[in-house]
């Protein structure tokens, strides 16, 4: 915990500092303006579900940080904007910041409250209805960044009928197949969570993200020497480290 | 279009279709087809076959209706082994849509059968909202949390309730589960209070939770309905997943098929357009 | 204030969870906070739940008012909505009817009509996996093509009928899938996502808590 926290404020101060940081392309992210811009062009909306859960979950909150960036995006192109939400405080969230976004973009008028609307909380009513929507709408561009549960399949597949481009975003590992599956790009696990630093490229978040990404070769070295140790017969004295802290 | 653009591009409506039929025909022509019994599922199975009798478990109904045909044949086959050893078993839900009313209906037909009691032999505690608080607040007080039961009886009226407190007291929880319930089952219960734990999910959930089986930190895993299906051939009491073994069978072999017909109209379709200069 | 609140909020609600975990919190004030933080969580949820009905309430009254396409089925959603929400409200003392247990209107209505359906929404998963897998599982390239054998392998090895087939060949396939693939590449794979997702699920939640990102609330 305190390794982690510590790795993390370290690399936010050096971004702050102004030192540079590398960040691998993540092609899902790089599509979503390009998504956008289809969608402008065709003349038809986009789709963005920031996930089915509620706001306490930390991948909802991911969403919502990315349907902030898309809205920046959509206010700039005007292009319509449609975000179905599954849980009440995820609506207010929403609204919040799809509203920040289109203000901070000069296009406070053009942003309707009815952009972000509570649909069902019903998992299956949920997916009914936005499924519906997609296959009367059309939309062009169909964002999914969350938690999903078995609806993905469905609503991957029908934006796939509905000829839209997709791209999913979960950290849930068994929904992960359906959207590599149906999904024109996906975003892996924690690339969810980087989505936002991503988009922004503020040195900051980016920093964060740094970070973390030591803690995991920490982590990562850990196991290999684990793995040795089991292997000469020290898998005791290993684990033994492990149960003093 | 050829031949080989037609394999490549079959239109949807035409795959449903297909499904559909391969969904109908083992209904109406059965085959039963003997189902073999996986190490995770028969694990579960010895770990209850060897705890005592008159144990005292939970059973969480942690599954929607929607994925009834997958996770229901698990709950009621551990009823069935629960009741057969004389086990005293506690139900909840953290489902607040027909959690509680599933629960319902399974023990009370099960415990029909079993001349089993209300109150005595099992007890529906019903649902709470907020599951991590319910989950952690159960380790130190279940009545604390569920202060009377799913019809509003409290719990200090039902004898199976005063010898059981909190976790301390419950030898074995099972979990069925279609959602990340048994994840939080696993890091709050299971870690936090070394209770014993085995998992019912769906097949889409399976393997993820491989990894709990690995670092045993559950006894052993049920797989979709395959899992429940061996459930039941365990317990010698085979009913509707092993009854559904048949349609699943007929699926998968049609999807490996279509995937075989859509990689030969790929194949010969690109060899094809390469020949004709396309 | 605007946006110095919602920060606070968040810093003390963090910071209060992250250090009550490692107090007892039975027998500690800081350990029982967060036991009290969770309760008023569901308390402020369900307040919020007044909100989502008038989300939805409104978009669809205006609706049927303006008598837009498919109107009928926004007022079926409407009448269904307070159907089922107003007679579960009342005590059952009352009556039979009212309130959720078995027998009462709400228990009805969703044990012969909810259910039903969300039943049959999750069963036309099969209809979309079939041709999900038909459009996806093409021997494009080597990872396309491991993943289309180990879809095969797996598939035929779930079924009785598919595990009888591969039994057929020599080296107790079933068994080795069972080991290597699930229990090994799968579980190692099941592993490293889980791990990197809950490293990234920390970071965030740091960087929340710290005031970092604020990108939730609007603003940032």
């Amino acid at each position: 915990m305190i390794v982690f926290s510590a790795a993390i404020l370290w690399y936010t101060r050096m971004a702050r500092q102004g030192k540079s940081l590398f960040l691998r392309k993540i092609p899902g992210l790089n599509a979503v303006e390009e998504a956008v811009g289809r969608a402008t062009e065709m003349g038809r909306p986009v789709l963005f579900i920031p996930g089915i859960q509620e706001l306490d979950e930390i991948q909802t909150i991911a969403g919502i940080s990315i349907l902030g960036r898309v809205a920046k995006i959509t206010a700039q192109y005007e292009t319509p904007l449609m975000v179905p939400v599954r849980y009440p405080l995820v609506l207010a969230a929403g609204q919040e910041v799809v509203e920040q976004s289109y203000i901070e973009m000069g296009k406070g008028d053009s942003y309707d409250q009815d952009m972000v609307r509570y649909v069902a909380g019903e998992q299956f009513a949920f997916t009914a209805n936005v499924n519906g929507y997609m296959m009367r709408e059309k939309p062009a561009t169909n964002i999914y960044m969350g938690a999903f549960f078995a609806e993905s399949l469905l609503l991957a597949e029908t934006g796939n009928a509905a000829g839209s481009i997709q791209i999913a975003g979960t950290a849930q590992p068994e929904q992960l197949p359906f959207f590599i599956a149906a999904c024109d790009y996906t975003l892996m696990g924690e690339e969810l969570y980087a989505a936002s630093a991503y988009l922004s490229h503020e040195p900051v978040m980016l920093g964060g993200l740094k970070g973390q990404d030591l803690l995991k070769m920490i982590i990562t070295i850990l196991i290999i020497v684990g793995v040795i140790l089991v292997s000469l017969g020290f898998g005791d004295t290993f684990i033994s480290w492990f149960n003093a802290v | 279009m050829n031949i080989w653009e037609r394999m490549e591009k079959i239109d949807r409506r035409w795959i449903y279709l297909l499904v559909a039929i391969a969904v109908i025909i083992p209904f109406i022509i059965p085959v039963r087809f003997p189902v073999s019994v996986t190490p995770e599922t028969k694990d579960i199975y010895d770990y209850i076959q060897a705890m005592p009798d008159s144990s005292v478990v939970i059973l969480s109904f942690d599954y929607y209706p929607s994925t009834l045909a997958e996770t229901q044949p698990m709950a009621i086959a551990a009823m069935n082994q629960f009741f057969r050893k004389d086990m005293k078993v506690i139900t909840l839900s953290n489902i607040p849509l027909g959690g509680p009313s599933l629960a319902e209906l399974v023990t009370r037909e099960v415990a029909k059968e079993y001349h089993k009691v209300y109150g005595i032999d099992y007890v529906n505690l019903g649902y709470k909202a907020n599951y991590v608080a319910v989950l952690k607040g159960m380790g130190t007080s279940i009545e604390s949390i569920f202060p009377t039961d799913n019809s509003g009886t409290p719990l200090k009226d039902l004898p199976l309730m005063h010898k059981v407190k909190n976790y301390s007291d419950v030898k074995f929880i099972f979990d069925i589960a279609d959602n990340a319930t048994a994840d939080y089952w696993v890091s709050i219960v299971n870690a936090g209070y070394g209770v014993p734990m085995a998992v019912g999910a769906t097949a889409v959930m399976a393997p993820k939770l491989y990894a709990y089986v690995g670092a045993k930190q559950i006894v052993g895993l049920l797989g979709g309905m395959k899992g429940a299906a061996e459930y039941e051939i365990l317990l010698n009491k085979r009913a509707s997943a092993f009854r559904g073994m048949d349609v699943q069978s007929l699926v998968h072999f049609l999807i490996i098929a279509l995937v075989i017909l859509g990689n030969v109209g790929y194949f010969a379709g690109r060899r094809y357009r390469r020949k004709a200069g396309l | 204030m605007k946006t110095l609140a919602p920060v606070a909020i968040a810093f003390i609600s963090g910071i209060i969870l992250v250090v009550s975990f490692f107090f007892n919190e039975s027998t500690t004030f800081v350990g029982g906070l967060s036991e009290e933080i969770l309760v008023w969580v569901t308390i402020v949820g369900g307040f919020t739940l007044l909100l989502g009905v008038v989300s939805i309430t409104r978009v669809n009254l205006a609706a049927v008012r303006a008598r837009k396409e498919n109107w009928v089925y926004r007022l079926i959603t409407l009448i269904s909505i307070f159907a089922m929400a107003i007679p579960s409200v009342f005590p059952s003392s009352w009556s039979p009817l009212f309130g959720r247990q078995t027998g009462s209107i709400y228990d009805w209505l969703f044990v012969t009509m909810d259910m039903p359906m969300m039943a049959t929404m999750f069963a036309t998963l099969s209809f979309y996996i079939a041709s999900a897998a038909y459009r996806a599982f093409r021997a494009r390239n080597a990872e396309a093509t491991l993943l289309l054998v180990t879809a095969v392998l797996v598939m035929l090895w779930r079924v009785p009928i598919g595990e009888a087939f591969l039994n057929l060949f020599p080296g107790h396939i079933p068994q080795l899938i069972n080991e290597y693939v699930m229990n090994g590449v799968n579980l190692a794979v099941q592993r490293g996502i889980i791990i990197g997702a809950a490293l990234g699920a920390a970071a965030m939640s740091l960087r929340i808590i710290l005031g970092i990102e604020r990108t939730y609330m609007g603003r940032g």
